[in-house]
Order: structure tokens, then C-alpha cells, then sequence
């Protein structure tokens, strides 16, 4: 039942090139040198195709040991009716990781704790398209006011999920959840749920017996673990 | 879903106001100059059927040679990071497989595979990661056997729409259409029409709030039946 985790960290896994790691490397110090961040910290890792903007940086801040995948993209933007220059808006913490070709994109916040791991292709945003007026096409209608979004310490988020925090009000996913590839997150969930499906819904609580009596909650974590492992892979 | 900002200066970085560009990093200039010489180059060197003024494509996307007189692009149109385009075959009378009008979004990752038909009409917005394709591979009865695609219909996506992150759009037989100003909420799998005014999410995608022109505002459920669905399923 177990799958083997792979360490995605260990250095001689040559899985990525060795000129794209010097690439990202420079670029990490280029990003953490020149940028005008509200906070970076040591060991920044972002790649060199990752997008984050210098204009957007003061809104971005980075902890220590964050890592950051290919193609991944920090945006942020005002929404004209709550100018707030130079607002915090993207607060990634210590040891998170973001894989590759996420899109994080803050209208109000989104706080990633620590030791966050976002799979690949995970779409995070805080707000979403207007649409309310007909006779406005949608591209033209500016965005809805948003949530903010509060990513639990230790959340591991599968491929290709995404977190929408579309209307007012804060959207919290507790520490230790697991979503699921795919699965779609639009309210907060308590800590250490299990996460799938479109909605999301909780598939398994820690601690609680399944209908067949068996405790299979810690099992079934491990498995799921190892997948979102396995997606941070192609970076 | 995505970025709101379709104006020309704001692509691929994110730029909220037009002074911001002064302040970017220099080195974010180098990818904005491959975008520019590859839409020169897409424009002037295609075969394009008609590619629009103001219409931008990343560098990364992908679209074939041997496609492009078969795809035919709007005005404005915008073109992100690694979309794809592609036809499968031709069709005889020679008009476009592949129609995106003026004002569209192709955001990210998108992959649009063309058969028989795929109309992007004015301003739709597709987000990141989207699938459309209006056929599909062949289910056998012989497990061993090569599998073909389908012959599959053909897919319209009306004005206005925004189809969200994730979104699958598979037509297997006859039409699927996208009705007006609808919305398909993200990672929806959609295989059948959807009626104009709708918001529609899940797998399979079901209408989860529409337009009811009567009372002038938006309502929970469905309120009209889906008109014109001609597919199966």
C-alpha cells in the first residue's frame, strides 16, 4: 500500500540539469538581491522561469529555505476601489514549497504558513472575475472584491487543485490537510482533513474509524503524501 | 480566473499601473522583446487565415506551420505561456477549423485541439490550463487494437464567456455550445451544452445558477431548460 516518497531535495538526483540549477541559482540571488521585497529570507530558491515581478514585489513576502518551481507565477493587483499601495498581499513562510507552474494570485492575502507544499499546476486566488452584469462582457467587469486565504502549517496541496476564495471572508485550510489532485477548495476546512473532489469535501479525518473499523487514516495520508511528492518532481 | 488585464503592456508580468514599467527589471525585458518578434514573426511568416492586429502570442506557445491556414485569430487577442493550438486534419470547403474572434484570452497552458470546429466567439475568456477538444480518442471493443480519435463534433463558445481554470470541454458527437455570458467554474469537466446566462461547475458540469430575466438578477439553479443540446450524454 505504501508508495516509496522519493526525497526531492537530495542534490545528486539529476533530475534537473545542471545548468538550469546554476541558472535558478543565479536568479534566486539576482531575485533576493534587486527586488524590493517587503521580506526575503535565507536560501531563497526560485527558478528561473519562475515570474514574479519587481512592480509587485513590495506586496510579496519570502521566507527562509522557500522554494520555487518552474513557470510559477506571483501576482498581485489592486483592485481600483481598494487602493492599498504597498499592501502585504503574498506571505510565503519558512520552507515552503511551490512547485511548478502554480499560479498565486493575491488580490487582498494569501498566507501560506510553514512547510506548505503546493504540488504543480495549483491555481491560489483570492478573488474572481465579475460576472453579475450582462451587458458588460465578463473580461470587462474587473474582479469581485475577494477573500483572504490562510494555507495551514504543514498543508500539502495535490496537482492541479485549486484554492478560490471568490467572495468577502477569509478561507482557512487548518494545519496538516491534504487536497487532493484535482480537488476544488472554495470554504475553510478544519485541520488535518483529507481533501478531494469538485467541490472539495472531506474523504477522511484523522482519528476517525471507517466504516470498517480499521484505522486507515495514517495509511491513507502516506499514500497521498507520496503523490504530491511525485508531482513536485518535473520542475 | 485570471489576470483582468488584457492591455498590451501589462502581459506576462503583471504591470497594475502603465508607470510601473519603468521600475521593472531590466531582465524582464528580454522575454517581453521575444514575445513581440514572435508575433512579428507568426504574423508575417504564417499562413495564417487571418491573424488580428493587437493580437499578442508568448513565445512559448506552440502553435504548426502546417496549421495555421486553418486557424483564424481575432483582433486583440491574447495568447499566453505554452497554449496550444492545434489541428487535426482539414475540412473540405477550406473555411477555418479553428476561429478565435476578436478580444479573446487563451491564458496559460491551454490546449485547443481542433477536428472538426472550435468557435471562440468575442471576448471569451478561457484561464489557465483549459482542455477544448472536439473529439476524443475511440473506445474499442478490441482492448489490443490501436486506438483511433473519434470523428466528434464541433464546439462553439459564445460572447462573453469565461471558462475557468482546469476546465475540460470534450465534444464527442454533434454540437456543443457555450451559451452568452456564461461561466464554468474550475476543473468542471463539460461534455454537453450549456443554455446562455449560466454558471455551471462540477463533473460533469451541472448549472449551479442562472439568469432569470424575469426577476433581473442571478438565481440559484436552473431556470431555463438546456436549449439546443443536441449531444448525447
Amino acid at each position: 500500500m505504501l508508495r516509496s516518497v522519493r526525497v526531492t531535495s537530495a542534490s545528486l538526483d539529476d533530475h534537473e540539469g545542471f545548468f538550469s540549477r546554476v541558472l535558478t541559482k543565479l536568479n534566486s540571488l539576482w531575485l533576493a538581491a534587486t527586488y524590493p521585497f517587503a521580506g526575503v529570507g535565507r536560501s531563497l530558491s526560485a527558478h528561473y522561469a519562475s515570474e514574479i515581478s519587481r512592480t509587485l514585489a513590495p506586496h510579496i513576502r519570502l521566507g527562509n529555505h522557500v522554494e520555487i518551481g518552474r513557470h510559477t507565477w506571483f501576482h498581485t493587483w489592486s483592485i481600483p476601489t481598494i487602493e492599498d499601495k504597498n499592501a502585504l498581499k503574498i506571505i510565503v513562510e519558512d520552507g515552503s514549497r511551490i512547485g511548478p507552474r502554480c499560479t498565486i494570485s493575491a488580490a487582498n492575502s494569501i498566507h501560506l504558513e510553514r512547510e506548505v507544499v503546493l504540488g504543480s499546476d495549483i491555481l491560489v486566488m483570492d478573488h474572481a472575475h465579475a460576472y453579475e452584469d450582462i451587458n458588460i462582457p465578463i473580461k470587462d467587469q474587473g474582479a469581485t472584491p475577494g477573500g483572504r486565504i490562510r494555507i495551514g502549517e504543514g498543508c500539502r496541496i495535490g496537482q492541479g487543485a485549486a484554492i478560490l476564495c471568490s467572495n468577502k471572508g477569509e478561507l482557512v485550510l487548518g494545519r496538516n490537510c491534504i487536497v487532493a489532485p484535482g480537488a476544488v477548495v472554495a470554504r475553510s476546512f478544519p485541520p488535518n482533513s483529507v481533501l478531494s473532489g469538485n467541490p472539495a469535501r472531506i474523504v477522511q479525518s484523522p482519528g476517525v474509524k471507517q466504516a470498517g473499523g480499521d484505522e486507515k487514516s495514517g495509511e491513507r495520508s502516506e499514500v497521498d503524501l507520496a503523490n504530491i511528492e511525485v508531482t513536485l518532481h518535473d520542475r | 480566473m485570471t489576470d483582468n488585464t488584457f492591455d498590451k503592456d501589462s502581459k506576462s508580468v503583471g504591470i497594475n499601473h502603465p508607470g510601473d514599467l519603468l521600475n521593472e527589471d531590466p531582465l524582464a525585458w528580454l522575454p517581453r522583446m521575444a514575445n513581440k518578434l514572435y508575433t512579428m514573426w507568426l504574423m508575417w511568416t504564417y499562413p495564417f487565415a487571418s491573424f488580428g492586429k493587437g493580437t499578442w502570442a508568448h513565445y512559448s506557445s506552440h502553435v504548426a506551420r502546417s496549421a495555421a491556414p486553418h486557424i483564424s485569430i481575432g483582433k486583440n487577442v491574447a495568447i499566453a505561456r505554452d497554449v496550444r493550438l492545434d489541428v487535426r486534419g482539414t475540412n473540405g470547403n477550406g473555411s477555418p477549423l479553428f476561429i478565435v474572434e476578436e478580444g479573446c484570452g487563451l491564458q496559460r497552458r491551454g490546449v485547443y485541439s481542433a477536428r472538426n470546429r472550435i468557435h471562440l466567439m468575442r471576448n471569451v475568456i478561457c484561464a489557465h490550463s483549459v482542455l477544448v477538444m472536439d473529439h476524443s480518442g475511440e473506445v474499442g471493443d478490441d482492448p489490443g487494437a490501436r486506438k483511433q480519435e473519434t470523428v466528434g463534433g464541433s464546439i462553439r463558445i459564445e460572447e462573453e464567456c469565461w471558462i475557468g481554470f482546469g476546465t475540460v470541454i470534450i465534444c464527442e458527437q454533434g454540437e456543443l455550445v457555450i451559451g452568452r455570458h456564461s461561466v464554468v467554474g474550475a476543473n468542471s469537466v463539460v461534455r454537453r451544452s450549456i443554455p446562455p446566462y449560466s454558471v455551471v461547475a462540477g463533473d460533469p458540469a451541472r448549472i449551479v445558477k442562472q439568469y432569470d430575466f424575469s426577476k433581473g438578477k442571478w438565481v440559484l439553479g436552473c431556470v431555463r431548460p438546456p436549449a439546443g443540446a443536441t449531444t448525447a450524454l
